[in-house]
């Protein structure tokens, strides 16, 4: 059984003048358990509408979403499953303690549990020392990280995390990439949207592209980074000398290459592959989209 | 769902609104003193000032809390992380927060009760009525006021459910609360000789609406409270049941809605 | 810096229109400051739960009207009051709570200042449909069909009612009085001992004791013309013949500030008419 399932899912919004909006065309996708999916696609793309129907918020115009084979409109698909919204906002009278508490309990998680994996969770999310304090008065990396607090609290099977990193520093990032390999090595599932490809590249497994509601495309990580190498830049020298020398080379070359630098009793220093990144890979799919488009 | 209910009234007791309701309440210190303007009926004075601020007190906490409290977590997004984020249904999430401030709406009459009884003491003692003051009546009277807003929240909470600004549920909720007040009024005018006059369109309507808005008048037990009018047990069972079955109508329709509402 | 300047002189030009303001605002007339008050259906309709309080604040609006003036005319400013305006806000008042007392209380008070004691007394029967505990409300009923209305077969249920429902025989004593025309000071002095006793507003307290002293003057001087009749076996022409007959001594004082006279049949008026002298009496 697949952790999130996507099945033909359409949605249509009633737009201005009696115009409809497509944010979601005949969406298909499966991810499985243990694995850290990255959903990639520009603002708009309608990312965050097919979250909200993961999670039950909004109903899909066609086709149906599972999680854990429940259907995400049932209140029990979402037992399983932790949620941080686009933006998180919560009850700002509560402090940071109080809502983790409040989450726990939705979940009919004790009292022990909930202290003893509250204390872990804000202390890693350095909210410890503001647990008392009203939400009113976080800043915006604080309500985000507490947005990824409350998503741990009842450790669920599935993380669905509409733009995790956003609104936090380099350290918080850096935190929550972590936090994901973590649960990836747990074996979890997180499925994680974002318009930044970098985040992609450090932690996902595969990655999707969403454009215009259309999936575009949906690739391993690692072969996508293989695929991308566009030739090697090699730092090489005579053993004993100062002067070293460079050379750039197709990825063709690189066998040959090797083999007479070995031969000729070189030292290679640096040898690093030249390639198109994922957020070239990324706009080309966009600006091919556009074009498709027109 | 009892979860809700308490985080919905710890939410109130931590809100502004609250907080500037208690402030007005502290006009109870006053009543004594201001009773005393009646020429012939001190006490009595001082039980109508005490039930009209109690009255007006929870009205406003009716109204505010009623129409902001859902529309708030939508608007603010709450609902999207507890809705989203928590196996808690839509329908338990309306029923927890309307029991939350129905309670709360409660526990505030309590208090103004307790507070209008002190008033009235005070006032009674410096000048003692001609009629003995039936305390339970005022009691009752208090009781019967809450449980009417209570059912006004209820309103509040269905208009909420449909509307995405405040302005739908907080004055649909006023203009059904004046509407309910007088639909028992218009439809006694309608008895007399003036009213039987009227066109038939015109008392289709009044009628209409007479069986369909809430009938608010039968919650006031005022003229009973303070003049000491014989209570009829069997007329507040009766308006006990109405409420409830009205409430009922009201949150089993505001959960469908939300239900499906789609919150974006 | 400009801001603060331009708010500073906003709050100085609020403060020199609140004198004039303020001062308009106490100078309105009585029907002003009351308000043209709707039909008292409109008024229970909108009023909601808050009827009662509502009725309240006529009765204070009225009450505070006349104790002001109550007070000015002690100084000499001598405002007739608006006895229209204020009975119409009382029947008002009545329809949106028909138990309160102060209503009923403070309409039968301006009875000697109003010609509408057919009205008055209808106000009361009104009541009594509510207040069917209250003695007062048929008390003040039969007092004004007796003595201003001199209907005094409409006046006997109303005292018989009085007598029943607060067990005093005082009632029973008013209801053997009002059979004579003789009897009508004693009557109104009677109605208004009880009333200055229950009587805890100072305006309406001064109301009844001015009339109260004046008519024990008037009682005096009806004492004096029967011991004068019996003497000389006619009416007296005048006050000053009482006097000169040494059958009135001290002589009367109006405290209205009239002077009082014999009528032909001996009925003793004044000039005041038993009201401050620039008002208009009925």
């Amino acid at each position: 059984m697949d952790a999130i399932e996507l099945v033909d899912l359409t949605k249509i919004f009633p737009g201005k003048k009696g115009a409809r909006v497509k944010a979601l065309d005949h969406l298909d996708l499966r991810v499985p358990q243990g694995e850290v999916f990255g959903f990639l696609g520009p603002n708009g793309a309608g990312k965050s509408t097919t979250i909200k129907i993961l999670m039950g918020l909004i109903r899909p115009t066609q086709g149906q979403a599972r999680l854990l084979g429940t259907p995400a409109t049932l209140p029990q698909a979402r037992l399983t499953t932790g949620y941080l919204p686009e933006n998180p906002a919560f009850y700002d009278y509560l402090n940071a303690s109080e809502y983790l508490t409040f989450i726990g309990q939705s979940f009919k998680l004790d009292t022990t549990t909930i202290a003893a994996r509250s204390e872990t969770i804000l202390h890693r999310l350095s909210l410890w020392e503001a647990r008392k304090r009203p939400i009113r008065s976080y800043s915006k990396g604080m309500v985000q990280r507490l947005g990824i607090a409350q998503v741990l609290v009842h450790q669920p099977e599935i993380y669905i995390l509409d733009e995790p990193m956003s609104g936090l520093d380099p350290i918080g990032r850096a935190l929550v990439k972590e936090i994901i390999l973590e649960l990836k090595a747990a074996g979890k599932c997180v499925f994680f949207s974002t318009h930044i490809t970098s985040d992609v590249e450090a932690v996902c497994d595969r990655v999707g592209v969403i454009l215009k509601g259309k999936l575009q495309t949906v690739q391993e990580v690692g072969t996508l980074m293989e695929k991308g190498i566009t030739g090697y830049h090699i730092r090489h020298r005579m053993p004993g000398q100062e002067i070293f020398k460079e050379s750039t080379i197709r990825p063709e070359e690189l066998q040959v290459f090797m083999t007479n630098i070995f031969q000729s009793g070189e030292e290679v220093i640096l040898l690093e592959p030249l390639r198109k990144n994922l957020e070239a890979f990324f706009l080309s799919i966009v600006s091919q989209g556009s074009s498709n488009d027109q | 769902m009892i979860k809700i209910v308490g985080i919905t009234f710890q939410g109130v007791l931590r809100d502004k609104v609250f907080h500037g309701i208690l402030l007005v309440a502290g006009l109870f210190l006053f009543i004594p003193s201001a009773s005393a303007f009646s020429m012939r009926q001190v006490p009595q004075l001082a039980i109508t000032l005490s039930l009209s601020l109690t009255s007006f007190l929870l009205l406003l906490l009716a109204v505010f809390l009623g129409g902001t409290s859902l529309w708030k977590d939508v608007e603010r997004r709450y609902t999207h992380s507890v809705l989203g984020g928590t196996p808690i249904s839509r329908a338990s999430y309306v029923l927890g927060k309307y029991s939350g401030v129905s309670l709360f709406v409660m526990a505030t009459a309590f208090l103004l009760g307790v507070l209008s009884l002190a008033a009235i003491w005070f006032a009674a003692m410096a000048y003692p009525p001609d009629r003995p003051l039936l305390w339970l009546n005022i009691l009752i009277a208090v009781f019967f006021d809450a449980l009417k807003y209570v059912l006004l929240v209820a309103v509040a909470f269905l208009l909420s459910t449909v509307s995405t600004s405040f302005f739908l549920p907080i004055f649909g909720t006023i203009a059904t609360f004046l509407a309910g007040s007088a639909t028992q009024n218009v439809y006694d005018y309608l008895q007399t000789p003036q009213g039987e006059q009227l066109s038939a369109g015109v008392k289709a309507a009044a009628l209409f609406f007479y069986y369909m808005l809430p009938n608010f008048s039968a919650f006031d037990l005022k003229a009973n409270a303070i003049y000491s009018l014989p209570l009829d047990p069997g007329g507040l069972l009766l308006t006990f049941a109405y409420a409830a079955v009205y409430i009922a109508i009201l949150l089993s329709s505001a959960s469908l809605l939300f239900t499906r509402r789609e919150l974006q | 810096m400009k801001s603060v300047a331009l708010l500073a002189a906003l709050v100085v030009v609020y403060a020199a229109l609140l004198l004039p303001f303020t001062r308009h605002l106490r100078q309105r007339p009585f029907l002003e400051k009351v308000g043209y008050l709707p039909q008292p259906f409109i008024l229970q309709t909108l009023a909601a739960d808050q009827r009662y309080a509502m009725a309240a604040g006529l009765i204070f609006n009225v009450l505070a009207y006349y104790g002001t003036l109550v007070e000015k005319n002690l100084f000499g400013a001598d405002i007739p009051p608006d006895h229209s305006t204020m009975q119409t806000t009382l029947i008002t008042a009545s329809r949106l709570d028909p138990y309160n007392m102060d209503i009923y209380y403070f309409a039968q008070s301006m009875a000697w200042n109003s010609n509408k004691i057919r009205e008055i007394t209808e106000l009361l029967e009104y009541g009594m449909r509510y207040r069917d505990w209250d003695f007062y409300l048929p008390f003040f009923a039969g007092f004004n069909s007796a003595y201003f209305l001199k209907d005094y077969a409409a006046a006997a249920p109303h005292f018989a009612t009085a007598a029943r429902l607060s067990g005093s025989d005082l009632f029973t004593r008013l209801a053997s009085r009002y059979m004579y025309e003789a009897g009508q000071t004693g009557l109104a002095i009677d109605y208004l001992t009880a009333m200055i006793q229950s009587s805890k507003n100072e305006a309406i307290k001064k109301t009844f004791q001015t009339r109260y002293a004046a008519l024990l003057e008037v009682r005096r001087i009806e004492q004096a013309r029967d011991v004068f009749r019996q003497k000389t076996g006619r009416l007296p022409k005048s006050i000053v013949e009482l006097q000169d007959a040494g059958v009135l001594a001290p002589p009367p004082g109006d405290p209205y500030g009239g002077e009082f006279y014999l009528e032909p049949d001996g009925t003793v008026r004044t000039t005041s008419k038993f009201a401050n002298p620039s008002q208009d009496n009925q």
